[in-house]
């Protein structure tokens, strides 16, 4: 009888645990800077990651994960990994010298062998992504003994995760900047341990990712550029 | 429940494991050799023809940490590394030929000036960091000195949960190495002894400073040359170098040459 009551209380906890689970909040935000961006069957994209100091340290796997929710939410467009598309291009598009501004990118396709692959490989528009996710605070206490007769861990902690990013779109037909999607993403994690710690994550980068993926499917659909036209009309 | 010898002994083996792993792939003090991964540049070749001179140094060389309080790195190795990326930068930029071959309009010949690198332990960053400062002397086909060419590498690489320290440093190091060659690749053809030659021109020779202020004393000394001319002289040296730092190293070096001049001539007077 005992036993039952003490597996419906942990049961209980953990039901507790689970339903007040890490959740995250995300702003995202959409300037729309010429009314159409087209993209055509068979039109490529490339999404890269910005490096160009030791601060602005964009992370790899951010960037893949934007890549592959475009791939997923855009039709007959191929999104070129940013790995592949580096090493094809080195070395313009490296930490240090990749092109800041739509018109260095014009400056750089002027010379023939890299137009010649743009072209080859079909590149309509640029994905630029810009930000990091970093810790903003953290709180509590958590102990750890390990004994002859077992071990565990006793405490609670608390931690918050911000993320912030910024992506531009540049058109390479026009060498203009066509839009930009920013997103802030802010996520409170849990870690309650009585004997086992158990962890209640936000995936604040994660959330991230698929606020902004969401955002850019958006921003490529016809719906969405319709519609726009629909207002402003 | 009780376990039996055996299967005790296996999980004492297994808990071994995991922790040589945990050892492993924790910052403990590794010896890293850079596997170099640098693509084949993108650019056009230049009518060039010219040689990759390596001395042993530079062909063998390992960075020894020689602090004992960093424990992060033991040593890296760069040398297969650094040769690979200089192979590959400059026989895209230009047609490579043996060192003997004497028909030729450049000898390159890179030197290792300073290495330095930074755990997260060390700086509180999440990341690993290295630096690699180059300096290569260009000639010509008869050896002697056309430019000197001074270049700077940084790579950093993200911490991660299960990336050991060695993949990291080892990461970091390509990052620098590919900074070396993107670098290089770019701005090879706008060096000035590079467009003399793509102009069909043959630059003319250098000298090493001291070899130009001790002329320039004799000189002085001798009344050819009026002492006024002399800081022209020595700026005409600076001139010829190529990069800021460069000019600051040469600049230190005419100043600490200046006075010994002054003297000479005020004796002689």
């Amino acid at each position: 009888m005992k036993i039952k009551v003490i597996v419906v209380k942990l049961v209980a906890i953990c039901a507790c645990l689970i339903g007040m689970s890490a959740c995250t909040t995300i702003n995202i935000d959409q300037v729309r800077l010429k009314e159409t961006a087209e993209l055509s069957e068979g039109d490529a994209m490339v999404v890269l990651g910005r490096h160009q100091t030791a601060e602005i340290q964009t992370e790899g796997s951010l960037v893949s994960c934007i890549g592959g929710r475009l791939q997923r939410g855009t039709k007959n467009v191929k999104i070129i990994p940013e790995r592949e598309f580096v090493d094809a291009f080195y070395p313009w598009f490296e930490a240090r010298t990749a092109p800041l501004h739509p018109e260095k990118l014009r400056k750089v396709l002027d010379q023939p062998l890299i137009a010649k692959k743009i072209e080859e490989l079909n590149i309509r528009y640029f994905v630029w992504v810009e930000g990091s996710t970093e810790r903003t605070n953290s709180a509590g206490s958590m102990t750890c003994s390990i004994g002859p007769g077992g071990g565990g861990c006793f405490g609670f902690g608390t931690w918050e995760d911000t993320s912030d990013y910024e992506t531009t779109i540049w058109d390479l037909e026009t060498f203009d900047e066509v839009g930009r999607v920013s997103t802030e993403a802010v996520g409170t994690s849990y870690m309650p341990a009585f004997v086992i710690p158990i962890p209640l994550l936000a995936q604040v980068q994660g959330d991230a990712c698929q606020g902004m993926g969401k955002q850019l499917v958006r921003f490529f659909s016809k719906q969405d550029q319709n519609s726009l036209k629909t207002i402003s009309q | 429940m009780m376990l039996g010898n055996e299967q005790f002994l296996i999980a004492s083996k297994r808990l071994s494991l995991v922790a040589i792993l945990f050892a492993i792939l924790s910052g403990c003090a590794n010896n890293v050799t850079v596997n170099a991964e640098i693509p084949a540049p993108l650019v056009e070749k230049l009518p060039l023809t010219g040689s990759m001179i390596y001395n042993d140094e530079f062909k063998n060389y390992v960075y020894l940490e020689a602090e004992k309080s960093r424990k992060s790195l033991k040593s890296l190795d760069l040398a297969a590394a650094q040769t690979t990326l200089f192979d590959q930068v400059f026989g895209s930029l230009m047609t490579l030929v043996s060192p003997e071959v004497t028909a030729k309009d450049l000898n390159i010949e890179p030197e290792i000036l300073d290495f330095q690198y930074s755990a997260p332990v060390e700086t509180n960053l999440k990341q690993y960091e290295v630096w690699i400062k180059y300096r290569l002397k260009l000639s010509n086909a008869d050896n002697q000195k056309l430019a000197d060419w001074t270049i700077k590498g940084y790579g950093k690489t993200p911490t991660g949960l299960l990336t050991s320290a060695s993949r990291a440093f080892n990461s970091a190091a390509n990052v620098a190495l590919r900074d070396v060659g993107a670098q290089l690749s770019i701005r090879f053809a706008r060096q000035r002894t590079i467009k003399q030659l793509l102009n069909g021109d043959s630059p003319e020779p250098i000298s090493e400073p001291e070899e130009v202020a001790d002329k320039v004393v004799e000189e002085v000394v001798n009344g050819t040359i009026p002492a006024e001319q002399l800081v022209e002289a020595a700026e005409e040296t600076i001139e010829e170098t190529i990069t800021e730092e460069a000019i600051v190293e040469e600049t230190a070096d005419v100043t600490e040459v200046l006075p010994t001049v002054s003297e000479k001539v005020t004796n002689e007077d």
